[in-house]
C-alpha cells in the first residue's frame, strides 16, 4: 500500500513522520503549482471551490508517483467538502485510477476513529507503535506552527524584505528531516533564535490585521496567493488564531473532553449570526466582532462560490464593533496584480486612519 | 517651470497629467492602451512633452493603475501606488467634503467611502466584469455605434425595458431577446445602463454607506446615460468633476508631489528619452523549485531591469542576473 497525502500548508510533514514511524510507504505530490491547479480544473466540475480543485490535482499527482490509497478530510457537519472526498474518488475511477479513498471524519470519529483508520493502514501495527508515531507528528505540527508564529511577528518589521520568509522555508526542511524529539526540539529552538536575530526596525510600530475566513485557504498560501507574506511586505502584522495544530488539539483531545474553544467566538457572533451554517462562516463574523478592538483591519478569505463565507461577509458590514474589513475570494486566478492593488490601498486605509487617530 | 508627473496605466486607457507646483493642471493625455502599456507610456511621455514649454524641469513622477510597476520602472517613478489611494486624493483636493466616490473604468470599478477626508472603507468588484465600461463597449460595439452615439442615444429613451445586470452573459441575452421582440434600441440601450448601475450598487457597493456628496468619475463618467441612471437608483445628485477621467494620474502627480516635499533627493525620472528606446518584454517558467512560478521579465537591450510574479524573492532580488 503506498499512501498519497493531498496538500494543505505544511500538515504534509507531520502526516509524513506518522506514516514514516508506522513503516507506511507515502507518496507526497509536489506542493501545489501550476500543473495541480490545470490538474485539478480540468477534472473538476466548474462550479465547486479551489480546495476541492487543488486537492484533487493533488491526488491525480499522487497517483501518478504510485499511490494506490488516498486520504482526504471528509464527514457530516462541515460544508459541502465533508462530500468532496466521495466525488473525488468517483473522478479518479472515472479517469481509470485504481486507487482507494479513505475519508478522515474528524468530527463524527473522534480521536479513536482516527487511530482505527490510521490502524488499518498501518497493516495493524500494534497500538504502543500507533500512539507514539501520532504523538511525533503532533510534535512536528506543533514545531511547525510555533516557528510560524514567529514568523509572522518578524516579517514587517525586518530591515531586508524575505529574510523572515527564508529561514521558515529552511526550518519547515529542517523539521521535516528531524528524527527524533531531541532534534526536533533542537531545530524548533535553533530557528526561533535565529529569527530572534534577524535585523529589525524596533521604532517601527506594525498594524495589526487579523486573517480569517474558510479553513483551507487560510492554511494553504498557494490558494490566498501568499497573502500574509505580502502584508508582511507592507509593514503588516498579521494574527491568525487558525492553526492545525490548535485545531487538532482541541477537535481531537479538548472538545470531546467538554473544553470548546470556539464558544467564545461562537458568543460574539450571535447577536449577528445566531447558529452555525457550515463551512467556518460563523467564526469568521465571530472573530470580527472579537478582535475589532485588537485589530486595526480583518482580511476575509473565501472561496469563490462558498456559501458559509458569502454569508458572513454580508453579515460582517453592519455589526457594531466597526473595523474595516477587506474579503479576497480566492480562486483559480494566479495573477497577483489585483490582490496587491486591493492590499495596499487597505493598508494605506488603515495607516491614514491610524494618522488621523493620533492627531487628535 | 517645476511640474510633477502623474502616469495612470490602466486595463484600457493610459492617462498622464502633469501639474506645477501649485498644483494646477497643465498637460494631460488620455489614450487607449491597446493592450500595450509599454507603448502607451512611451507614446504618451512624447506627446505630453509637446504640450509644455521648453523650460520644464520633471521634479517627480508617480505611476498608478494596473500596469503601476511596469510603468514605474520604464519611468524611473518617484512613487509607485495603487489606484484607489490615488483616486481619493485627486478627489478630496478637487472637493474636501466629498463622502462617496464612485469610479468606473475600464476593467475596474471602486467603490471609496471617506469621512472627514479619510478613507474609511473601499470597494472594488471581484471576478465580474458585468459592472464595468468594458462591457458597455463590447455592446455598443456589438450594436455597431461608438460609445459616444451610445450615451446620446440612451438618454433619449423613454420607457423602461428591464435588461438583467447580473452577468454580461446574461445581459447580452435579455438584450438580444428584447430587440427581437421590436423594443426601441434607445428603451433597451437605457436598460442595460440602469443594469449596470444596479450590477455595481449590488456588487461593488454592497453594504456600503453612500453618502451625499457622492462623486462619479473614470472614463465611465463621460456617459451621461450612466450619470443619469445612477441619480435615478441612489436619488442623489451627483458630481462628475471636469477632469473626472484623469483623477487617478492627478492623484499620482499630488502624492509625489506632497512625497517630495518631506524628503527630496532629487527625481529618478529617466527623461522623455524613454519613449525612444525599445524595451522587450518576455516570460519563462521557474524551476526552482516544485511551485513552478511564472516570472514575467522586461528588458533593454539584452540587460534585464525587473523581474515579477514569483513567489518568492529569488528573481525580484536579483534583476541583473
Amino acid at each position: 500500500m503506498r499512501v498519497g497525502i493531498p496538500h494543505m500548508g505544511n500538515l504534509y510533514i507531520p502526516l509524513k513522520a506518522l506514516f514514516d514511524r508506522l513503516n507506511v510507504d507515502c507518496v507526497i505530490p509536489p506542493v501545489n503549482n501550476q500543473r495541480t491547479l490545470s490538474l485539478g480544473i480540468k477534472h473538476s466540475p466548474e462550479g465547486l471551490c479551489i480546495p476541492f480543485k487543488l486537492t484533487l490535482g493533488n491526488m491525480i499527482e499522487a497517483v501518478e508517483l504510485g499511490a494506490d490509497t488516498l486520504i482526504m478530510a471528509g464527514g457530516t457537519g462541515i460544508c459541502r467538502l465533508g462530500y468532496y472526498a466521495e466525488i473525488q474518488e468517483q473522478i479518479l475511477h472515472d479517469l481509470g485510477y485504481n486507487c482507494e479513498m479513505v475519508q478522515l471524519g474528524v468530527s463524527e470519529q473522534k480521536l479513536f476513529g482516527l487511530l482505527k483508520i490510521i490502524k488499518r493502514l498501518s497493516n495493524y501495527a500494534s497500538w504502543f507503535k500507533i500512539i507514539s508515531a501520532f504523538r511525533f507528528g503532533l510534535a512536528k505540527l506543533s514545531a511547525l506552527d510555533r516557528i510560524e508564529r514567529v514568523v509572522q511577528k518578524v516579517r514587517p518589521v525586518e530591515r531586508i524584505t524575505g529574510a523572515a520568509n527564508r529561514l521558515f522555508t529552511k526550518a519547515i526542511k529542517a523539521i521535516d528531516k528531524a528524527d527524533d524529539y531531541a532534534t526536533l526540539k533542537k531545530v524548533q529552538i535553533d530557528y526561533i533564535d535565529q529569527l530572534n536575530q534577524i535585523d529589525k526596525d524596533t521604532q517601527y510600530k506594525p498594524l495589526i490585521v487579523g486573517i480569517t475566513g474558510e479553513f483551507y485557504v487560510l492554511l494553504e498560501p498557494f490558494s490566498n496567493l501568499d497573502v500574509e507574506s505580502e502584508l508582511g511586505k507592507l509593514g503588516v502584522e498579521v494574527r491568525r488564531t487558525t492553526f492545525i495544530s490548535e485545531w487538532t488539539k482541541f477537535s481531537l483531545f479538548l472538545n470531546p473532553l467538554g473544553v470548546n474553544e470556539k464558544a467564545r467566538i461562537h458568543k460574539a457572533a450571535l447577536p449577528y449570526l445566531k447558529r452555525d451554517i457550515g463551512g467556518d462562516g460563523w467564526e469568521s463574523v465571530g472573530e470580527k466582532v472579537l478582535h475589532a478592538k485588537e485589530y486595526d483591519g480583518l482580511i476575509h478569505l473565501a472561496p469563490f462560490t462558498c456559501m458559509p463565507e458569502i454569508i458572513a461577509q454580508n453579515i460582517m458590514p453592519s455589526t457594531k464593533e466597526n473595523i474595516p474589513v477587506l474579503t479576497i475570494l480566492c480562486d483559480e486566478q494566479v495573477a497577483k496584480a489585483g490582490m496587491l492593488t486591493r492590499l495596499e490601498a487597505f493598508v494605506d486605509l488603515l495607516e491614514r486612519k491610524r494618522r488621523k487617530g493620533n492627531n487628535r | 517651470m517645476e511640474a510633477y508627473l502623474g502616469i495612470d496605466v490602466g486595463s484600457v486607457t493610459t492617462k498622464l497629467a502633469m501639474l506645477d507646483k501649485n498644483d494646477e493642471l497643465v498637460a494631460s493625455l488620455y489614450l487607449l492602451t491597446e493592450g500595450k502599456p509599454i507603448e502607451m507610456v512611451q507614446q504618451g511621455l512624447k506627446q505630453i512633452k509637446q504640450q509644455l514649454p521648453e523650460d520644464v524641469d520633471i521634479c517627480g513622477v508617480a505611476t498608478t493603475g494596473s500596469a503601476r510597476y511596469l510603468a514605474g520602472v520604464i519611468v524611473g517613478a518617484d512613487l509607485v501606488k495603487n489606484e484607489i489611494t490615488s483616486h481619493s486624493v485627486a478627489t478630496l483636493q478637487y472637493l474636501p467634503e466629498a463622502q462617496t466616490i464612485i469610479e468606473i473604468g475600464g476593467q475596474d470599478s471602486k467603490i471609496i467611502i471617506i469621512r472627514d477626508g479619510v478613507v474609511i472603507d473601499f470597494g472594488m468588484n471581484t471576478v465580474c466584469a458585468a459592472g464595468t465600461g468594458s462591457f458597455l463597449d463590447h455592446q455598443a460595439l456589438r450594436l455597431n455605434m461608438s460609445i459616444e452615439e451610445f450615451s446620446r442615444r440612451a438618454l433619449a429613451s423613454d420607457t423602461t425595458v428591464r435588461i438583467a445586470g447580473r452577468c454580461t452573459v446574461f445581459a447580452e441575452s435579455d438584450m438580444i431577446h428584447k430587440q427581437q421582440m421590436g423594443h426601441r434600441t434607445e428603451d433597451i440601450l437605457y436598460g442595460l445602463c440602469q443594469a449596470l448601475v444596479r450590477n455595481y450598487l449590488n456588487n461593488v457597493g454592497l453594504g456600503k454607506d453612500i453618502k451625499s456628496p457622492v462623486v462619479f468619475q473614470g472614463g465611465v463618467a463621460f456617459n451621461q446615460a450612466i450619470v443619469k441612471a445612477i441619480q435615478e437608483e441612489l436619488n442623489i445628485q451627483i458630481i462628475v468633476p471636469p477632469h473626472h477621467e484623469i483623477m487617478g494620474a492627478i492623484g499620482a502627480a499630488l502624492l509625489v508631489h506632497e512625497e517630495l516635499l518631506n524628503n527630496n533627493n532629487g527625481s529618478k525620472f529617466k527623461g522623455f528619452g524613454v519613449s525612444e528606446v525599445k524595451y522587450h518584454t518576455s516570460s519563462f517558467q521557474c524551476k526552482a523549485c516544485p511551485n513552478l512560478c511564472e516570472i514575467a521579465q522586461l528588458s533593454l537591450n539584452g540587460q534585464v531591469l525587473a523581474r515579477w510574479g514569483g513567489r518568492c524573492d529569488l528573481w525580484e532580488r536579483s534583476p541583473s542576473s
